[in-house]
């Protein structure tokens, strides 16, 4: 279970993140939509504790995670994958390198072992037989894939995802969401999907959050989202530069 | 004009304190044993193997150098023979493990700054963070720990060859006589001098990575900040090897006489 309550976040006297809370519930899958800059990647980011609020507490399973310091945060971490916007691999390794590295730094697992699990879970996101690939010889799409490879290989019990359809064409990002939804089926995890794709809010959360000047603006399902009147939400969903003049 | 120069003292002793909770985090990190062999050996072999080409090659010319200058100079007054012994002298205590440092801070700081800013713009370093993995054990105590390994053999390397290229000049090229010079070395140097410009760099070994690490840590977004960030890396390591230089000479030279 995830909870936040009351954060607040500002970057150069900016406000980011304006009393922000919510909760999401064990095995469920949430949408965190909102305009490109609103604050969604920074909310994703303080919910593993890569970031720390000005004020306000991240509560996973219970227990505050911002007064914890790095090492602390290390074993609250082994409970989530994170699926970055631009795929983050080390460029500096294989794909099979990239998909190990938790296996092979935090476990004691056999060699065998490691490789039996990264085919496996290379089969699920559909890569097979890219193990010897460097990341810089693989599309977008395919980092991306890599990415949720290594975010899943050691079964966490909740997934993050950061924008993943973004920069992607249609085709692939309608694979991204497939597998997503897969992903969300097969292992049983808590998904939290930041996007400002509606089209992939829509296929794989079972609840949007909608935020909207660095606050939470509206909650709902997609259906309610896509029937909602509320000239902020409409003008989202439309995706209408100016709602007035429309 | 007064705000900018608060702003910038500020920023200083932030930066500062910065590298010594980095610091004191590597240590916490290698008290509990948390670095991977294979990471050490990796930063190893970058640092230390990569690295001789440019450090043998500094060391072979400044040995030569100074060898055929001390040797113009003594010559005047009929000290020919000793030449060798103040080259031996000069490179263990001061040139050998000053002029490694500087010439490793150049290549490896850079490229220390440089790997690990362009992780941290790429979010690699937050992929880490996520996967388990605290930076400092993965990223900054091997090259620390490979920095305090390689820099005393490169630099006992770098000491070999200088004396060896300024025997091979004063010898062959100005016509000392080869045994009074090679007695005068090893009667003028001592193990002590050995000993000195090893501890030096040794501390050296750990300033530069040190720094190359925290510049890459907490280097701007973008391509300019990997950039700045590299260009800080080699300028605040050379000008602190420089400044520590001063210290240790004093400091060691002190307990040295003391023996």
């Amino acid at each position: 279970m995830i909870e936040a309550r009351n954060l607040h976040k500002r970057f150069d006297e900016q406000p980011v993140l304006d009393g922000i809370s919510f909760r999401i519930e064990n095995g469920e899958s949430v949408a965190i939509i909102g305009r490109s800059g609103c604050g969604k990647s920074v909310l994703l980011k303080h919910l593993i504790g890569l970031l720390k609020p000005d004020a306000g507490d991240v509560l996973i399973d219970g227990e505050n995670i911002v007064p914890m310091d790095e090492r602390q945060l290390l074993n609250v971490r082994r409970k989530f994958g994170m699926v970055f916007q631009g795929a983050a691999l080390f460029d500096s390794m294989t794909v099979e390198e990239n998909v190990a590295f938790a296996l092979r730094r935090n476990t004691r697992l056999p060699e065998a072992e490691i490789a039996r699990r990264v085919a496996k879970i290379l089969a699920v996101v559909d890569l097979s037989g890219t193990e010897n690939k460097s990341p810089a010889e693989l599309s977008g799409g395919m980092r991306k894939r890599v990415g949720l490879a290594r975010a899943i290989v050691y079964e966490p019990q909740i997934v993050l995802y950061d924008e993943p359809t973004t920069g992607l064409d249609p085709i692939v990002a309608d694979s991204i969401d497939k597998l997503i939804m897969r992903v969300h089926g097969r292992l049983k995890v808590t998904t939290v999907v930041v996007t400002h794709d509606m089209r992939t809010a829509r296929r794989v959360s079972q609840r949007v959050l909608m935020m909207h000047d660095s606050k939470i603006y509206a909650s709902g399902t997609p259906d309610e989202f896509f029937a909602s009147q509320d000239p902020v939400v409409r003008q989202f969903v439309d995706g209408v530069a100016d709602a007035e003049k429309n | 004009m007064i705000f900018s120069a608060n702003k910038r003292v500020t920023e200083s002793l932030a930066g500062l304190g910065e590298i010594s909770l980095l610091a004191k985090e590597a240590l916490l990190s290698l008290s509990t044993l948390k670095v991977k062999w294979n990471d050490l050996l990796y930063q190893i072999y970058f640092i230390g193997v990569k690295s001789q080409t440019v450090v043998l090659i500094t060391g072979a010319f400044t040995g030569m150098v100074l060898g055929a200058q001390t040797y113009f100079q003594f010559h005047k007054v009929k000290m020919d023979t000793v030449t060798l012994a103040v080259v031996g002298v000069s490179m263990c205590d001061e040139l050998g493990p000053v002029l490694t440092a500087l010439m490793v801070a150049g290549r490896v700081g850079a490229a220390i700054a440089a790997e690990i800013g362009t992780m941290r713009v790429t979010e690699q370093i937050d992929a880490l963070r996520t996967l388990a993995t605290h930076p400092v054990d993965y990223l900054v105590v091997p090259r620390i720990l490979a920095g305090f390994i390689a820099l005393p053999l490169l630099t006992m390397e770098s000491i070999c060859l200088g004396i060896g290229a300024s025997y091979f000049v004063n010898v062959h090229l100005l016509g000392i006589d080869a045994t009074y010079s090679w007695f005068n070395m090893l009667r003028y140097t001592h193990d002590i001098d050995v000993v000195i410009g090893l501890t030096k760099a040794f501390i050296y070994g750990g300033i530069l990575t040190l720094i190359g690490c925290y510049k890459g840590m907490t280097c701007g977004m973008g391509a300019e900040g990997v950039g700045r960030a590299t260009t800080e890396a080699v300028v605040y390591s050379s000008i602190t090897i420089l400044i520590t230089n001063f210290f240790l000479t004093l400091t060691l030279g002190k307990i040295a006489s003391l023996l």
